[in-house]
C-alpha cells in the first residue's frame, strides 16, 4: 500500500486530473443548448403573438405610459377627453416613454415575428407555405403603415435585419413616398401569394384561417393606402384603383362588415379587450367622450352615440372640451358621458379596418376622380355600414342631415365611423385637415404651441443608437424633429 | 476530474492505519515581560486539529498523540514553537510581539496566513463584533466596518442586502462579492423581498469574517471573486476541552426611525373640499347628503364627493362636520391626525435564541450550534423565522490523516413578507386615523361604498383597498430549506507535503404562495381570487483538491506551493404557475382554477466549469515576500473555441523595518506591497444561440412563441478584469497607532454585456463582448488606542475611510450609453466618459444656480439634463471603544458623502400635499424661489427674483417626478450613529461558584442616531430596485430603530 503513495505515482495522479478536466469538457456544448426555449418553432405560433401584440398596441394597450390610442391619437381627434392627467395626452403632451415603448413594441414584437414567418416560410424556405407567407406579409405591410403614418421617415428596406446573413443594426431611413411604393407593392404580392385552394394555415387569431377574408383585408388595405397618397401619387393610385376594381375575382374586397379585419377579443384574461383592461379590470375613470364628439353627433341625431357612449345623470350624452386643466376637468367627471359598453367590455372587438372605412376610400375616390362612381352611393353605404356594425340602421332622415356628399362630408363621417381607431382617425384629419375642429376651449392649456401634434416625435433611443440614420430621416421629413411638421401626403 | 477524486479517496481510505503512542501534557503559558498567566493562549500540536486553550491563570492540559512540536500564541504575542521530546510540563514564556503583526488572516481557499506576508489588503471582522450589535442579516452588521465596504439595507423581515465592494466593475452583471463558508461558496442574491445568501447565516456561528477587497485578493477563485470575497469561517469547537456550552439569547424591538414632516391644517380631497361620499369620484345626489354638504360647502363648491382624488388638498382640518369613511350617512368633525405616522406601523420584535455545544480531545472536535429567529416586521402582519442547525467536526483517523465535516440545514420562511413599499403616506388623505382603518371590521355595516360593491372599508376605492385587508388577505409568503456544507480529508504525505480533497454543495429550494387578489365586486366589476406559486431550486457543488507542498529552503529562503483543481457545476429550477381565476376563494390549490385562466412557466439553468490552479508563496528572511497564482478555467458557457481562459497574479511585499533592520520605538513596523491580477469571467448559459420565447396562449388555448429580441452571439469570449494595487502598513509607537493605506485601479474589459441596439433592426439587444469599466480608489484604515490606563481602563478607536473614482470608459462600437435602470423616464445609466449610474431626466432650467421661472411663475424645464451620480464621494466609519474592567461601551458612526438619490415618494407627496411646506400658503398663494426670466423689446433677457404669486397645488405641481424628474434628486448623504452598545462580562472569579465559564449582558441600538442628512422626510438609504439598479425609491419601507439585550453565557 506504502508505495503507492511514491511522488511519481502522486504527479501521475494530479497529471491524470489534468487530462481528465479537459476531457470533460466534451458535454459542455450539449449542456450549454437551452433547455427552455426552442432553437426553431413553427409559424403558427409566432402568427398570434404578432397579430395580437400589433393590435393590441394599436388599440390601446394595457400599460401606462404605452397608449397610442387613448392616451394620444383618441384625445387629439377630439373623440374622448379627459378629466384628470390632461398632461398625459389631452393637452398634446407626449411622454418619452410612449415615443419609445410603441417604436419598439411595434418593430420587436410585431415586424419581428411577422418576418421571421415570411423567413420561414418564402419559396426560399425549407418549408414553403404561401399563405402564411401571405398572411404575414399583409401584417407586416399593415404596421410598417401605422409606424410610417405616425412617425413619418422610417427604417423600412433596411429593417428587421438584426440577424439576416448581413446584419444590420443601424437601419437607414426610407422616405414615406419609398415606403408606401414597397407596402403597395407588398400588398399585391400578399394577394397573388394568398390562395383559397392553397395550404392551410392555423394559429390565425384574426380570420381563423379564412384565406379569402385574408385577400379581402389585403386588397381594402391597398386602396386605404392608395387613397391616403391619392393626392401626391395620382397615376399610381388611379392605377392601383382600376386594377382592383376592375377585377373582383382576381381581387376580393370587403363586401360586408362580417369581413372586417378586427381582433375578436374574449372573456379570458389577457386576451381581453384593452380599454376593458384599463377601464374596467383597472377601474380608471380618467376618460369621458369628448364635447366636440357628443356636440356633433346629438347635432346629427346620430343614435351610434348610444353605443359610444353612456348617458350622464341627466339621461344626456353630453361630452367635455379637449384640454382642460385637471383642476377644472375634474369637474365634469360627474357630468360627462363615459365610454360605452360595445368598448368596454371584455369581449369587444379591436378593430383594423371595416366596411363602412372601405365604402368611405371609395366615396372619397369618386369625389376626387380616382375611379368613376357614385360618390353619394358609397357615402350612404358607408354610413349604413357602420350603423350596422353596432345593429343599428340610420335614422329616417340621417342622410339629409349627414349632408350632400363632399369630401370633407365623407371624412367627417369616417371620424364618427372610426371611434376608437383613434390612430385611423388622426392619421385622416392630419392628411385632409377635416373634420374641422372647434376652436380650443378658452380654459383649455394646450402644449406643442397649441398645435395639435402632426406626427410623432423619433423616440430618443434612436438617437444614441442609429443616430446618422435617425438624422436622415428628420431631413427625410422635411422639418424639425418635432410634433409640428407635416408628413408628406398631408394635402392641407 | 471524477475520476481522480475517487483515486484519491481510495488511496487515503486505505492507507495505513497507525495510532502513535498518546501522552499527557501539563504547563503554564505567561508572558516573558511581567510573568502573569496568559488566559485563552492557544496551543495546538502543530500539523493537526489537536489543541486546547489556557484556563484564566494560563494553566493548561491536554494529551497529544506522540512527539512532536507544540505551537503556543496569544493575540498580541509571537507565536512560539516548542518541541515536546519527553517532556510532559512545560513552562511556556510568550515574549509580546511590539508590532502586532503577527495576525494570521484567513485567504484563499481558507488558507490562514500572516498578514505581513500578504500583497493585497484583507480585512477582518470578528464574529463578536457581528453578534453583539445584532442585525438578523449579517451583511447589515458590516456596514462602516470594513473601508470600501458599502452596505445598503433594504427593508423587511428577511429581506437582503446589496454589498459592493470597490464600486461596481460590471456593466450589467452581479456586482456581489463571492460569499465562501468553510471554503465552500454560497449563492448571494440581494433579492429585497427574500433576501437569500449572506442573509442566512446564523452570526453565533461566525468565528471571524474576512473580506479580500478586488481581484487581487482572490485570483484563486476565479470569476466570481472579481468582486471581491467574503470569507466566513465559523467556530467548530477546536481547542475545547471536555464539553463547553454557549447559550445567546437576544431580544430587541424596532420602530421606524425617520418621521416625515407632515402638515396638519388641511385634510384629504381637492378644492377646499374633504367629503367621503362613496369612496370614488361621484356626484352627491341624496338629498339629506346635499343638505349635510351645503351646511360646510356653499354653491361655489361642486356637489362631488372629494374622496375619489387621493390627494390632501382639502378642507382646512378646523372641526368642520363632514362626512368621512367611517361616519356612513352620519358626518362627525373633521380633525388633524399628526399621529397617523406613528399609528400605522407596528413595532417589531426580533428573538433570536442560541445555544452551542462544543467538545474536543486529542483525537478530534465538534461544535453543534442550534438557533432560532423569530421577527415581526414594522408593517403589520409581516414576519420571518429562521432556524439554523449547523455542524462542524474534525477527526484525526490517523497522525496523518484528518476529516473535517461542516454542515448547516437553514429552514426558514415567512407568513407574510407582502410589505416592500406602500404610498399611504404619499398618495393620501392627511385626515385618516389608521388605528381606525385597521379596525375596518368594525364598520362593514356603516361604510358607505358604490352599489353591491364588495371592498372592505376604506378612505377610497378608486385606487386604494385598506392595507391592513391587504396585508391581512393577499400575504405573499414562502418556506426554504437550505443546506450546506462540505466534507474534506487531510492527508500529510510527507512533512512537508499534504493533500486536500474536499466536496461541498449549497442546495435550497425555496416554495413562494403569493395572492394578489381576492373575490370581490368594485365599481360594479366582479374579479375573481387570483394567485401563484413558484418554487424554486437551486444547487452549487465544488469539489476540488489541493497539494501544498512547504518547506523552508534554507535558514533565508521559505516555499509554500499549492496546486489543485476544482469542479463546479450549478443547477438551477424553477417551476411556477399563476391561478387567474380560483374557483373556491381563499384555497391556494392549482386544481382550485378555471382552467383557461391558467398560466405555467418553467425554466431550467445549468453549467459547469472546471479549473486547474497553482500558486507559489517564496518569502525571504521573513521580510520579502512574493506570491505568483495562476488558474485556467474551462467554462460551459463559452463557446468551444473560447471556453477555456487563463488568468495569473503576481504579488510581492516588503516589510522594510526588517529588511532595514529598523529598530525605534516610534516607527515600530513598515509593511509596502504591490500586486497585479487578473480575473477571468464567463456568460450565464444559453446565450449563444438564438431562441424563441413561450408566451402564454390566445384566450387559454392558442399557444404562442415569440422570437427572442437579444441577437445571441455564438462568438463570446470571457470577460477579464484586471486589478493593480499598492498599499502600505505601517506601525507607530509599539503597535499604539497603525495605519494602513491602499490604492487600487482595476479595470473590467470585454464585459458580456445585452448592448442595446436600434429597435428597427428588429431586435432590442445583442450580446456582445463590450465595455470597459474602470474603478480607482483610496483606502485608509487608522486604529490606535489613545488611552490606556494601568487601572484598566482603555479607549480603542478605529477609522475607515474610503473613496472609489468609477467610470465607464468605453461601451460596444458605436455605443456611448448603457440603460441600467429607469422609473419614469428618468434614467440610471453606464454612459461613456461618465460613472457608472448617471441620472439623466427632465430638469430645471438654472441661471446662476437659481432656477428661472416664466412670466407665469412657473419654472422652466429642460430635458435630457445630467442630474446626478449613484455613487458617493466616499464613504467611511468610525468605531470607538471603551473598556473598564467588565465594561465596554463602543459606538460607531456610519458615514456616506455625496451621492443621489432619487426619491419618487418625496416629490409626489410635495406634489400631493402631504408635507409641512406644501401646507404654507395654500390660500394665499406662494412665489417660487429663483429668478424670472425678463425678455427686454429688443430680445435680450434679463433675471430678476421672481415675484409671481401663484398657487400652491400649482407650485408643488412641478414636484411631480413623474414629469419634472430634478424635483425628486436629492443629496444621499449621511452620518449615522449607526450602532452603540453597553456591555458588562461578569467577574469569572463570581462565574466559577455558579460553574459558569463566562457571561456578558449587552444592551445594543442600531440606527440610534441620525446625525446629519440632506433630504428632508425620509432616511437617504433607500434602495427600491438593488443590485445594479439602486438609487431610485418609491414609498420605501422607512429604516427602523431598534434597542435589544444581549444576553451570552457559557459553560
Amino acid at each position: 500500500m506504502k508505495s503507492i503513495l511514491t511522488h511519481k505515482n502522486i504527479w501521475m495522479t494530479a497529471l491524470a486530473g489534468a487530462m481528465s478536466i479537459t476531457s470533460c469538457t466534451k458535454d459542455f456544448d450539449s449542456m450549454n443548448v437551452s433547455p427552455n426555449s426552442p432553437t426553431a418553432i413553427g409559424p403558427q405560433y409566432l402568427l398570434p403573438t404578432g397579430i395580437e401584440t400589433s393590435v393590441d398596441r394599436y388599440w390601446g394597450h394595457r400599460d401606462r405610459f404605452e397608449r397610442i390610442n387613448i392616451d394620444a391619437a383618441e384625445l387629439y381627434v377630439q373623440h374622448l377627453t379627459r378629466n384628470i392627467y390632461s398632461n398625459e395626452g389631452d393637452d398634446y403632451t407626449v411622454s418619452p416613454a410612449l415615443l419609445s415603448n410603441n417604436w419598439k413594441g411595434f418593430f420587436n414584437d410585431g415586424l419581428l415575428n411577422f418576418q421571421r414567418i415570411i423567413n420561414q416560410t418564402n419559396a426560399q424556405s425549407a418549408s414553403p407555405n404561401a399563405n402564411y407567407e401571405g398572411v404575414a406579409l399583409v401584417m407586416r405591410t399593415w404596421v410598417f403603415s401605422l409606424l410610417t403614418d405616425m412617425y413619418g421617415s422610417i427604417p423600412y428596406t433596411d429593417a428587421i435585419k438584426g440577424t439576416g446573413t448581413d446584419p444590420i443594426y443601424t437601419p437607414k431611413y426610407d422616405s414615406m413616398e419609398t415606403i408606401y411604393a414597397g407596402l403597395l407593392n407588398d400588398l399585391k404580392t400578399a394577394n397573388e401569394k394568398l390562395s383559397v385552394s392553397g395550404p392551410a394555415i392555423a394559429g390565425d387569431i384574426l380570420y381563423a384561417g379564412d384565406i379569402l377574408k385574408w385577400k379581402k383585408f389585403a386588397n381594402s388595405l391597398r386602396l386605404r393606402l392608395a387613397n391616403r397618397q391619392a393626392a401626391k401619387k395620382p397615376a399610381e393610385s388611379k392605377a392601383i384603383f382600376a386594377e382592383i376594381l376592375g377585377d373582383a375575382t382576381k381581387f376580393p374586397i370587403f363586401t360586408s362588415n362580417a369581413d372586417n379585419a378586427s381582433l375578436k377579443c374574449t372573456t379570458v384574461l389577457p386576451s381581453n379587450n384593452e380599454w376593458n383592461q384599463i377601464l374596467i379590470q383597472g377601474g380608471r375613470t380618467d376618460w369621458n367622450i369628448s364635447k366636440t364628439l357628443a356636440d356633433k353627433m346629438n347635432a346629427l341625431g346620430d343614435t351610434r352615440i348610444t353605443v359610444y357612449a353612456n348617458p350622464n345623470k341627466d339621461g344626456l350624452y353630453q361630452g367635455h372640451a379637449n384640454g382642460l386643466p385637471d383642476a377644472i376637468a375634474t369637474g365634469y367627471l360627474a357630468t360627462s358621458s363615459t365610454i360605452g359598453k360595445a368598448f368596454t367590455d371584455a369581449a369587444a372587438p379591436e378593430v383594423i379596418m371595416t366596411f363602412a372605412d372601405l365604402n368611405f376610400i371609395l366615396a372619397e375616390a369618386a369625389i376626387d376622380g380616382d375611379i368613376t362612381g357614385d360618390a353619394k352611393k358609397y357615402f350612404e353605404a358607408g354610413i349604413t355600414a357602420s350603423f350596422a356594425q353596432y345593429g343599428l340602421t340610420p335614422p329616417a332622415d340621417y342622410m339629409t342631415k349627414a349632408g350632400p356628399v363632399s369630401k370633407e362630408k365623407v371624412i367627417e363621417q369616417k371620424w364618427i365611423s372610426l371611434f376608437g381607431q383613434g390612430v385611423e382617425a388622426w392619421i385622416e384629419w392630419r392628411r385632409t385637415g377635416f373634420p374641422v375642429f372647434p376652436a380650443p376651449d378658452p380654459r383649455a392649456v394646450l402644449n406643442n404651441g397649441g398645435v395639435l401634434p402632426t406626427r410623432f416625435n423619433y423616440p430618443a433611443s434612436e438617437y444614441s443608437l442609429n443616430a446618422t440614420a435617425v438624422g436622415d430621416g428628420v431631413k427625410l421629413n422635411g422639418g424639425a424633429d418635432d410634433m409640428k411638421t407635416k408628413l408628406w401626403w398631408a394635402e392641407k | 476530474m471524477r475520476k481522480v477524486l475517487l483515486l484519491f479517496i481510495w488511496v487515503c481510505l486505505c492507507s495505513p492505519v497507525a495510532f502513535a503512542q498518546v501522552r499527557q501534557l501539563t504547563g503554564k503559558v505567561t508572558a516573558a515581560e511581567d510573568g502573569l498567566g496568559l488566559a485563552g493562549a492557544s496551543i495546538i500540536y502543530k500539523g493537526t486539529n489537536v489543541g486546547t486553550n489556557a484556563d484564566a491563570d494560563g494553566n493548561f492540559s491536554f494529551s497529544v498523540p506522540g512527539d512532536g512540536v507544540l505551537v503556543i500564541s496569544y493575540v498580541g504575542f509571537l507565536i512560539k514553537e516548542m518541541p515536546i521530546g519527553n517532556q510532559t510540563k512545560f513552562d511556556i514564556k510568550l515574549d509580546a510581539d511590539t508590532r502586532q503583526l503577527a495576525e494570521v488572516v484567513v485567504t484563499a481557499f481558507g488558507i490562514e496566513r500572516e498578514k505581513k506576508a500578504l500583497g493585497y489588503t484583507v480585512q477582518e471582522v470578528k464574529g463578536s463584533a457581528l453578534t453583539e450589535s445584532r442585525s438578523t442579516n449579517v451583511a447589515n452588521a458590516l456596514s462602516g466596518k470594513i473601508a470600501g465596504v458599502r452596505v445598503q439595507s433594504n427593508g423587511g423581515p428577511g429581506s437582503g442586502s446589496t454589498i459592493q465592494i470597490r464600486g461596481s466593475s460590471s456593466v450589467s452583471g452581479n456586482n456581489q462579492p463571492l460569499i465562501v463558508i468553510d471554503g465552500v461558496p454560497m449563492e448571494q442574491t440581494a433579492n429585497k423581498t427574500w433576501g437569500g445568501g449572506i442573509s442566512e447565516i446564523n452570526p453565533d456561528n461566525i468565528k471571524e469574517m474576512s473580506v479580500l477587497k478586488g481581484p487581487n485578493a482572490a485570483a484563486l477563485y476565479g470569476s466570481r471573486a472579481a468582486n471581491g470575497v467574503i470569507l466566513i469561517t465559523t467556530k467548530n469547537g477546536q481547542g475545547t476541552k471536555g464539553l463547553g456550552v454557549d447559550i445567546n439569547s437576544n431580544i430587541s424591538f424596532e420602530r421606524p426611525w425617520i418621521k416625515p414632516n407632515f402638515q396638519n391644517t388641511y385634510g384629504g380631497g381637492n378644492g377646499y373640499r374633504t367629503w367621503y361620499n362613496d369612496g370614488w369620484s361621484g356626484n352627491i345626489t341624496d338629498p339629506a347628503e346635499i343638505a349635510q354638504y351645503r351646511a360646510v360647502y356653499d354653491a361655489r363648491y361642486p356637489l362631488v364627493g372629494s374622496e375619489g382624488t387621493d390627494e390632501s388638498w382639502g378642507a382646512p382640518m378646523d372641526g368642520r362636520l363632514v362626512r368621512q369613511w367611517w361616519t356612513g350617512d352620519d358626518v362627525a368633525p373633521l380633525t388633524p391626525q399628526p399621529n397617523n405616522w406613528d399609528e400605522y406601523w407596528n413595532t417589531g420584535r426580533t428573538t433570536t435564541n442560541s445555544i452551542a455545544l462544543n467538545g474536543g480531545n486529542d483525537k478530534g472536535y465538534f461544535r453543534l450550534g442550534l438557533s432560532r429567529v423569530d421577527q415581526t416586521g414594522i408593517m403589520y402582519y409581516n414576519d420571518f423565522h429562521r432556524n439554523n442547525f449547523r455542524i462542524n467536526s474534525g477527526y484525526n483517523l490517523t497522525k496523518n490523516l484528518s476529516i473535517t465535516l461542516s454542515g448547516e440545514y437553514i429552514k426558514s420562511g415567512s407568513d407574510n413578507k407582502s410589505y416592500g413599499s406602500g404610498q399611504e403616506f404619499i398618495w393620501s388623505h392627511r385626515h385618516v386615523s389608521w388605528a381606525q382603518l385597521r379596525d375596518y371590521e368594525s364598520y362593514m355595516d356603516v361604510h358607505n361604498q358604490r352599489g353591491n360593491d364588495t371592498d372592505p372599508p376604506n378612505w377610497q376605492h378608486t385606487f386604494f383597498t385598506n392595507p391592513y385587508f391587504s396585508q391581512k388577505k393577499l400575504p405573499q409568503s414562502n418556506e426554504k430549506d437550505r443546506l450546506l456544507g462540505n466534507i474534506a480529508l487531510n492527508y500529510k504525505i510527507l512533512p512537508s507535503l499534504s493533500l486536500m480533497i474536499r466536496s461541498g454543495t449549497d442546495y435550497w429550494t425555496d416554495t413562494r404562495i403569493n395572492v394578489s387578489n381576492f373575490l370581490r365586486v368594485r365599481n360594479g366589476v366582479r374579479t375573481p381570487g387570483r394567485f401563484s406559486e413558484e418554487v424554486l431550486r437551486s444547487q452549487e457543488t465544488n469539489s476540488d483538491f489541493m497539494l501544498t507542498y512547504n518547506k523552508n529552503i534554507n535558514a533565508d529562503f521559505g516555499l509554500n506551493v499549492q496546486v489543485g483543481g476544482i469542479k463546479r457545476t450549478n443547477y438551477y429550477k424553477r417551476n411556477y404557475f399563476y391561478v387567474g381565476e380560483m374557483v373556491v376563494d381563499g384555497l391556494y390549490n392549482a386544481g382550485n382554477s378555471v382552467p383557461s385562466q391558467n398560466t405555467i412557466e418553467s425554466e431550467i439553468r445549468k453549467s459547469e466549469t472546471q479549473s486547474l490552479f497553482g500558486t507559489a508563496n517564496l518569502s525571504w528572511r521573513d521580510a520579502l515576500f512574493l506570491d505568483l497564482t495562476a488558474r485556467n478555467d474551462w467554462s460551459s458557457t463559452l463557446p468551444a473555441n473560447a471556453r477555456s481562459y487563463f488568468y495569473p497574479s503576481a504579488s510581492l511585499s516588503a516589510v522594510l523595518t526588517e529588511l532595514f533592520d529598523v529598530k525605534s520605538n516610534v516607527f515600530t513596523f513598515g509593511k509596502v506591497r504591490a500586486s497585479y491580477a487578473q480575473v477571468g469571467n464567463d456568460a450565464t448559459p444559453y446565450q449563444l444561440a438564438q431562441t424563441y420565447l413561450a408566451s402564454g396562449s390566445w384566450n387559454g388555448a392558442v399557444p404562442k412563441f415569440s422570437e427572442n429580441t437579444q441577437i445571441a452571439n455564438s462568438g463570446l469570449k470571457p470577460e477579464i478584469t484586471t486589478g493593480l494595487e499598492l498599499g502600505a502598513d505601517l506601525r507607530f509607537l509599539k503597535g499604539k497607532i497603525g495605519l494602513d493605506v491602499t490604492y487600487y485601479n482595476q479595470t473590467t474589459k470585454d464585459q458580456i454585456l445585452g448592448v442595446e441596439i436600434s429597435k428597427a433592426s428588429g431586435y432590442n439587444t445583442r450580446i456582445l463582448n463590450a465595455g470597459k469599466i474602470t474603478n480607482k480608489g483610496i483606502e485608509i484604515s487608522i486604529s490606535g488606542t489613545p488611552v490606556k490606563l494601568p487601572g484598566g481602563f482603555s479607549w480603542d478607536v478605529s477609522v475607515n475611510w474610503a473613496r472609489n473614482r468609477n467610470k465607464v470608459v468605453e461601451l460596444a462600437e458605436g455605443l456611448t450609453t448603457y440603460t441600467l435602470a429607469t422609473q419614469r423616464g428618468m434614467s440610471s445609466e453606464a454612459r461613456v466618459g461618465q460613472p457608472y449610474g448617471t441620472f439623466y431626466g427632465v430638469g430645471f432650467q438654472k441661471y446662476n444656480g437659481q432656477v428661472v421661472y416664466g412670466s407665469n411663475g412657473l419654472p422652466f424645464t429642460a430635458a435630457g439634463q445630467k442630474l446626478g451620480n449613484i455613487q458617493p464621494d466616499w464613504i467611511g466609519g468610525m468605531l470607538n471603544t471603551f473598556n473598564y474592567k467588565g465594561w465596554s461601551l463602543s459606538a460607531l458612526v456610519d458615514v456616506r458623502m455625496g451621492g443621489d438619490i432619487y426619491d419618487e415618494g418625496t416629490g409626489t407627496a410635495r406634489w400631493t400635499g402631504q408635507y409641512a411646506e406644501t401646507a404654507l400658503g395654500r390660500e394665499e398663494g406662494v412665489i417660487g424661489q429663483g429668478v424670472r426670466e425678463v425678455t427686454a423689446a429688443d430680445g435680450s433677457k434679463s433675471y430678476v427674483p421672481n415675484d409671481i404669486i401663484v398657487t400652491a397645488n400649482q407650485l408643488y405641481g412641478y414636484s411631480n417626478p413623474r414629469n419634472y424628474h430634478e424635483s425628486a434628486i436629492f443629496d444621499a448623504s449621511y452620518v449615522k450613529l449607526r450602532e452603540v452598545s453597553l456591555g458588562y462580562s461578569f467577574s469569572p472569579a463570581l462565574l466559577k461558584k455558579v460553574k459558569i465559564q463566562s457571561a456578558k449582558i449587552s444592551l445594543v441600538g442600531r440606527n440610534v442616531w441620525m446625525i446629519f442628512k440632506n433630504t428632508p422626510h425620509i432616511d437617504p438609504e433607500i434602495d427600491a430596485k438593488g443590485g445594479n439598479q439602486q438609487g431610485f425609491g418609491y414609498g420605501e419601507l422607512p429604516s427602523s430603530r431598534s434597542i435589544g439585550a444581549n444576553l451570552s453565557l457559557s459553560f
